[in-house]
């Protein structure tokens, strides 16, 4: 087993790794940019190395610096984590050449499942469903054309290297396809420097439901079962939970043997996903393999007991893994919130800014994965995500109300965050049913606004009387008011100004 | 006591009693009375029971107002009366103006100082925390300066583009 590693991430997934390294002994180098220098993670690790600039192309996406950091550090192998550099093939293979250890699947196996049209090929050869589409990208408006014909309308135009919703069009009627092409394209070629697209069936109100696939170096593949991950914003998760209420035993079998299969086919190794969409009869295709730690995966360890980071770590060592698919098994069911600095009333906004206060949630069957903590400035410059809010319970109804439950506890002020608007929709009737789909937000939310009861109306008034002080009141021109003034004056002191 | 407490576009009216031995007052709230106790855990922690019901409360006050954390509701509560003489800059007041909504990295500036807008068109694109947005012209107009540039860090309140409206347009 390695002796140090580097985390080249930030935020909470690096104080995430980080922990498990701690658990197993291992030593642990954080990097940082110029604006990160106060995050969580550096605080965090044993050691900190400085990148560059805020700017990610000077700091986290900066393959040669983070190499030479481990270099000088002397670690041994280097977590990629989550986004920046974990799913770039060349960085992968940078690492390797460097004589460090990649913690996650071989450069080539993430290239080949990297470019979408090469990983449908690769699926539909050995059997995967994928959704009906093309397997190669294309150029010319008039093929475009036929082929949208002959998928018939609705279809969905996809960048082949895309990913996070980007380079992605909806594609009603033939009239906007060229346009839409083009634009897709446009979006394609300047978010991932390159701007071949192909088209696909546009499935109407789908489930998307993940694998979580761990594979070893010696030939051993298995799965931690699924991961439901419908309720989306901006084609983004953001509440998990496992199982997914959508399988019935028979289904889950199916798609776990074809997600083992995909891995197989690709020659996966180290812990991966493979993400499905599922119709509303039950069909469901192939859509990607994320060749990664998933945002989402703590709701997988919370339900097997299995800590994947661990198992990753291992396997990059060339470990095997220490039990066959019968001897995992899951139970109760958990759910995943994530909570990012961002306003649910203003289109999910980003809301950067300093936390003023936060506070963790406790008690049983609560996890909190976050890299934030009272007076933190959350830098302009990376994506908004705070923590990650996950809960085990017994059943999934136990599981809906222990998350209200604890979003009601996961206090954080300052900036916006969307917990209330979780807690919304958690407690709704329409995700206790779980009929949860893709459309589920734009559906059921897309007007949301908070709403104040007459009783936290009471309560934000004695709040408000009690961190009202006399000393402003006479700032504000009353010189003659008295503690008698408020009733509360007379309980002690309430200076709580900075 | 009386008083008004503004909490987001809301303005209530409260009256209060002192509060007798035991920390209890009795609070008028938009005409309906309730009986309140509060207690100080901690300078972040309040405890306040509302008719015999305790509820945990988390707070912050800063030179504007407080922030409250109302199981899982979170507030911005001020003194109504102290926050109509301040002069405030809100949404209202920049919507006038083309001004990033968060603090944000500029992308792309799409109009030239001289040039045209019609109300709503484009004229610069920012970026923060991977997202992207546009900002567009306010009314129809010309351009009198670009106070930025692709590449510059930009907050709220700065004016990036600066139009004169079009003294024959009708339009708002």
């Amino acid at each position: 087993m390695f002796s140090k590693i580097l985390v080249a991430n930030r935020g909470e997934i690096a104080v995430r790794i980080m922990a498990t390294a701690r658990e197993m002994g291992i030593g642990t180098v954080a990097v940082y940019s110029r604006g990160d220098s106060m995050s969580l993670h550096v605080l965090s690790a044993d050691e900190a190395v400085l990148l560059g600039d805020s700017d990610p192309a000077e700091s986290y996406l900066n393959a040669d610096r983070i190499i030479a950091a481990a270099l000088d550090t002397g670690a041994e192998a280097i977590h990629p984590g989550y986004g920046f550099l974990s799913e770039n093939p060349e960085f992968a293979a940078k690492v390797a050449a460097a004589g460090l250890a990649f913690i996650g699947p071989p450069a080539e196996v993430m290239a080949k499942l990297g470019n979408k049209t090469t990983a449908r090929r690769i699926m539909m050869e050995h059997g995967v469903p994928v959704i009906p589409g093309m397997i190669s990208s294309e150029s010319d408006p008039q093929r475009l054309a036929t082929l949208a014909e002959d998928l018939g309308f609705p279809v969905l135009v996809k960048a082949a290297a895309g990913g996070g919703g980007k380079g992605m069009r909806i594609v009603e009627t033939m009239e906007s396809l060229a346009e839409s092409a083009e634009l897709a394209a446009s979006e394609a070629l300047s978010a991932f420097g390159d701007g071949s697209v192909y088209l696909e069936k546009l499935l109407v109100r789908p489930r998307h439901v993940e694998f979580q696939i761990l594979a070893d170096a010696h030939g051993n593949v298995v799965h931690l079962f699924e991961r439901e991950c419908s309720i989306q914003r901006r084609h983004q998760k953001i509440i998990e939970e496992t199982p997914s209420p959508a399988l019935h035993a028979e289904l889950r079998e199916q798609m776990a043997a074809a997600a083992v299969t995909a891995a197989r086919a690709a020659g996966y190794v180290n812990a991966g996903t493979v993400e499905f969409l599922v119709d509303q009869s039950g069909n469901f295709y192939f859509l990607e393999v994320n060749t990664r730690l998933q945002v989402e995966h703590p709701i997988t360890e919370m339900t097997t007991g299995i800590d994947l980071v661990r198992r990753q770590l291992e396997v990059a060592a060339g470990l095997p893994l220490p039990f066959t698919q019968e001897e995992i098994v899951r139970r109760g069911h958990a759910i995943e919130c994530r909570i990012y600095a961002e306003d649910p009333a203003r289109d999910f906004m980003p809301s950067p800014g300093t936390i003023l206060f936060c506070r963790t949630p406790e008690g049983p069957g609560v996890r909190y994965d976050h890299g934030i903590y009272p007076g933190f400035e959350i830098p302009v410059n990376y994506d908004p995500i705070l923590g990650k809010l996950v809960v085990w319970a017994e059943d999934r109804p136990a599981a809906v109300n222990r998350m209200i439950r604890s979003l009601k506890e996961c206090a954080i002020l300052g900036v916006s965050t969307p917990v209330e608007f979780l807690l919304d929709v958690v407690r709704s009737a329409a995700f206790r049913s779980g009929d949860t789909h893709t459309n589920f937000i734009d559906e059921h939310f897309s007007e949301w606004h908070p709403e104040s009861s007459a009783i936290e109306t009471v309560l934000a008034a004695a709040a408000h009387e009690m961190t009202h002080s006399p000393a402003t009141r006479k700032l504000d021109g009353q010189p003659g008011d008295h503690p008698g003034i408020s009733p509360w004056n007379t309980l002690g002191s309430w200076d709580l100004a900075r | 006591m009386e008083y008004r407490i503004r909490i987001g576009q809301e303005i209530h009216a409260v009256q209060t009693t002192p509060p007798d031995d035991a920390g209890l007052c009795i609070m008028a709230l938009d005409g309906q009375t309730r009986r309140v106790t509060a207690r100080s855990i901690s300078p972040n922690h309040l405890h306040v029971a509302v008719d015999g019901k305790g509820f945990n409360l988390f707070v912050v006050r800063t030179a504007e107002g407080t922030w409250i954390w109302n199981r899982g509701r979170p507030r911005f509560v001020q003194d109504a009366d102290a926050v109509q003489t301040r002069k405030t800059r809100g949404p209202a007041d920049t919507a006038s103006e083309i001004t990033p909504p968060t603090p944000a990295t500029v992308i792309r500036v799409l109009v030239e100082v001289g040039g045209t807008v019609t109300k709503g068109q484009p004229v610069v694109v920012v970026s923060a925390m991977k997202m992207e947005m546009t900002l567009s012209a306010p009314y129809e107009g010309r351009v009198r300066a670009v106070n930025t540039v692709p590449g510059a860090q930009v907050s709220p309140g700065e004016i990036l583009v600066e139009i004169d409206p079009e003294p024959e347009a009708d339009n708002e």
